[in-house]
């Protein structure tokens, strides 16, 4: 077993070769040699720039929506309007940012990196997910935009099918086919973590992020087909009352919300369990330590993956659910607090007496974890369901899951974005402006939600534009504080689309980290390795300085 | 007449082992999404019928069993056909080979002609309750939930085999060029799995619709 190329080169030595035109960026510089590339280096760059369009549609609307929030009578926007406003916030950020975000991405890029292939399994279905979630998004955006839709990203049954006079058929359509790109990236990532793992990566030598990666395609594969199912009958309902979701005939309209969150719980996870891996990627290379407890984190993965299958019923505590059935939920929701808090013990651990460095990604990370806890223990109150018949469907419920999916997810994906920007870009981004956008991000975020666990307790409820005057202080801090938010996100925007052109080079491994991702040159070959690696180590092996990696 | 077997490796791969196992999981991959893409309709069907039994009942008896009995034979056919198809890929005997798929085609759309025969009749007994024509169980509501439902899955059903009878002919078309089973033994082999699949689910459309309710 002769040890190859990639894993003899000393990982923070600059590349001889660097800049010369044979990386994947350079390759070849046609438009069509990247919208039809099967290189999932490429197809991860067309992901990065889609959802960063989407995700600035979203974050406009949100904009609106805190806008709409500062006076107390909501006389800025009508009701419709408004309600066409958070459906599009709702809709563009779960369903083209969020879900989409750190797997297709991130995933994309480093999975075939991570595990020594030259690609995923099947690379012109990866492809080919890219059209299809492209079609479906841009098809719902333009529906969103133009005509709008007020049934909120949840389209609840009876207001979906019958009442709202809004365009919720072609909204639905593009969702669905959206759906279908997230299960062929689920599909092509499950076969390449089977089959594609280089000699001698073992399952338990594989990062964590490709464990959470795993993880977040099984539940690609088990519950998007459900929300496919549950959509298309919403669509059959709307246009041919068939009469499944409608009391009038005998159906049940909370079938639908059955349906509904048997995907959308675990989507949840869907959108936290990537953000999970990366952080802790983050975390072992910005404290040089090996991950604490590397086994229970990789099960816990799996472990989140399989217990949220089990608790969509939280979200029907006050629907008409039975009493058994919310008791039974509310329990099995406690349960996903276990691997949840093995995760938050292991990173803390991880870091505990570690070389620390407090770069931009750190940075990030080191907010993801409070945020994270924050979020995650205002889930055990809605959990409980004595609070949530208090707390259902107020603010409290926004800020709570704000702080996962943007205090934790979208921190993640800033921080994996700047961790991993040398290895995509071959550039450094401006590491001052860099620690200045995270801490705007992380101050201007809390200023946003915190004060909205205050106003939900207080009874404000969501998606009204219209609240007593007494709210009207703690709107305008939120308010407030998502201006910080946005000045936050321009930062990384502008400083890394400068970095493409201007950036210091970057050598393969600036942060001195492992993972094979970092033994090939910045941004790598098109075909990854120049020699298949081979790998007779543990991840995170930094307590072997002298010895290198291998 | 026999002809060498194999797979042309791809570019990503290392050994031809290892493409055809990622090709058979990712097909057991996507079955799955589509097992639970159905599994949906059969807990709607199977709600329906604890909600309101009498109704399930009375629209079931209006169901065409023997045609759907029949279907089922049918398809039992094709899938031994398309299992002959893939043994004889196996051993490279490419004309018994073409031959067992155009049967497995011409079974397949034997099945849809008899469906849309099977549908007809419904439309002409006033079946079809989302139309805006007269129903014929008007009186009992609750049961176009049930005839609504088995429309939605017999469609849902048949579209998976449209799309199984058009990649097959074209499939065949592919495989009557020469060297086809030299470069491409798999794709038969992995199309096999789809086939055999869409059978299976009728196999439990049957029972869930047609025979469970009577």
């Amino acid at each position: 077993m002769s040890p190859s190329d990639a894993v003899m080169r000393d990982p923070g030595t600059p590349q001889a070769t660097m800049g010369r035109p044979s990386d994947y960026l350079h390759a070849q510089h046609t438009l069509r040699s990247w919208f039809f590339t099967t290189d999932h280096k490429r197809i991860a760059l067309l992901y990065l720039a889609s959802i960063t369009v989407f995700f600035v549609f979203g974050a406009i609307a949100a904009g609106l929506i805190r806008l709409c929030l500062v006076v107390p009578n909501g006389q800025i926007f009508t009701n419709d309007t408004y309600n066409k406003i958070f459906t599009m916030h709702g809709v563009i950020m779960v369903w083209f940012f969020l879900i989409p975000s750190i797997p297709s991405t991130f995933g994309n890029f480093l999975l075939p990196l991570m595990i020594g292939a030259k690609d995923v399994a099947f690379p012109r279905l990866n492809l080919l997910s890219w059209y299809v979630f492209m079609t479906g998004a841009l098809f719902t955006m333009a529906t969103l935009v133009i005509g709008g839709v007020d049934t909120g990203w949840t389209f609840y049954a009876p207001f979906s099918t019958t009442y709202s006079n809004t365009y919720v058929i072609p909204a639905l359509l593009g969702v669905i086919v959206v759906g279908f790109s997230s299960i062929l990236t689920g599909l092509n990532f499950v076969v390449t973590v089977h089959m594609m793992r280089c000699p001698g990566m073992t399952w338990f030598r594989m990062p964590i992020f490709i464990w959470t990666l795993y993880a977040t395609s099984l539940i690609f594969l088990l519950g998007t087909p459900v929300i496919t199912l549950a959509l298309i009958l919403l669509v059959m309902e709307r246009a041919f009352h068939i009469g499944v979701f409608d009391p009038r005939l005998g159906g049940d309209p909370v079938l639908f919300e059955h349906l509904f969150w048997f995907y959308s719980h675990p989507a949840v996870y869907i959108m936290v369990l990537p953000g999970m891996g990366v952080i802790t990627e983050l975390v072992a290379a910005f404290a040089q330590k090996r991950v604490f407890g590397y086994r229970f984190v990789a099960y816990a993965s799996i472990g989140l993956a399989s217990i949220t299958f089990l608790v969509w019923g939280h979200h029907m505590f006050v629907n008409g659910q039975s009493q058994l059935a919310s008791t039974v939920f509310s329990f099995l929701s406690f349960a996903v607090a276990v691997p949840s808090a093995v995760k938050v013990y292991n990173w803390t651990a991880t870091i505990h007496k570690g070389n620390i460095r407090l770069d931009t990604p750190m940075l990030y990370a080191m907010g993801y974890i409070g945020l994270f806890v924050l979020g995650g223990l205002t889930g055990l109150f809605l959990a409980t369901l004595a609070v949530d018949a208090h707390l259902h469907d107020t603010y409290f419920v926004v800020a709570h899951f704000h702080y996962i999916m943007v205090g934790g997810t979208m921190l993640a994906f800033l921080g994996g974005l700047h961790y991993w920007w040398p290895k995509f870009t071959g550039r450094m981004y401006p590491e001052a402006f860099g620690r200045v956008g995270a801490f705007l991000i992380f101050v201007g975020f809390n200023v946003t939600f915190f004060p909205q666990f205050i106003l939900g307790y207080l009874g404000m409820p969501r998606r009204y534009h219209d609240y007593p005057p007494e709210f009207q202080l703690l709107n305008i801090l939120s308010s407030a504080g998502s201006t910080i938010l946005a000045v936050g996100y321009f930062f990384p925007m502008i400083y890394l689309t400068w970095s493409l052109w201007f950036g210091k080079r970057a050598p393969a491994n600036p942060w001195q980290a492992r993972g094979l991702e970092w033994t090939t040159s910045s941004p790598p070959p098109p075909h990854n390795f120049a020699v298949t690696p081979r790998v007779d180590f543990d991840p995170y092996d930094y307590a072997i300085k002298a010895r290198e990696v291998g | 007449m026999a002809e060498p077997v194999g797979i042309m490796l791809a570019e990503h791969f290392s050994t031809v082992t290892q493409q055809r196992q990622a090709a058979k999981l990712g097909l057991w991959a996507w079955l799955i999404t589509e097992l639970l893409l159905f599994a949906g309709l059969f807990l709607c069907a199977l709600i329906i019928r604890i909600q309101h039994p009498a109704s399930v009942t009375l629209a079931a008896t209006h169901l065409k069993f023997w045609i759907g009995a029949a279907n089922t034979a049918v398809l039992i056919c094709s899938s031994f056909t398309m299992s002959g198809a893939i043994v004889l890929s196996r051993i490279g005997w490419r004309a018994g080979m073409l031959r067992f798929m155009l049967a497995t085609a011409a079974l397949g759309t034997l099945f849809l002609l008899l469906k849309g025969f099977e549908y007809y009749q419904d439309y002409v007994e006033h079946m079809v309750p989302f139309l805006s024509g007269p129903y014929v169980l008007a009186h009992d509501q609750a049961s176009r939930l049930f005839v609504d439902v088995y429309f939605i899955t017999t469609a849902l059903h048949g579209v998976h085999l449209i799309t199984g009878v058009s990649i097959l002919l074209v499939l065949t078309w592919q495989a009557s060029r020469p060297h086809f089973l030299t470069r491409h033994q798999n794709r038969i082999e992995v199309y096999g799995l789809y086939w055999h699949f869409i059978d299976l689910i009728w196999m439990i459309v049957f029972p869930v619709l047609y025979v469970l309710n009577r």
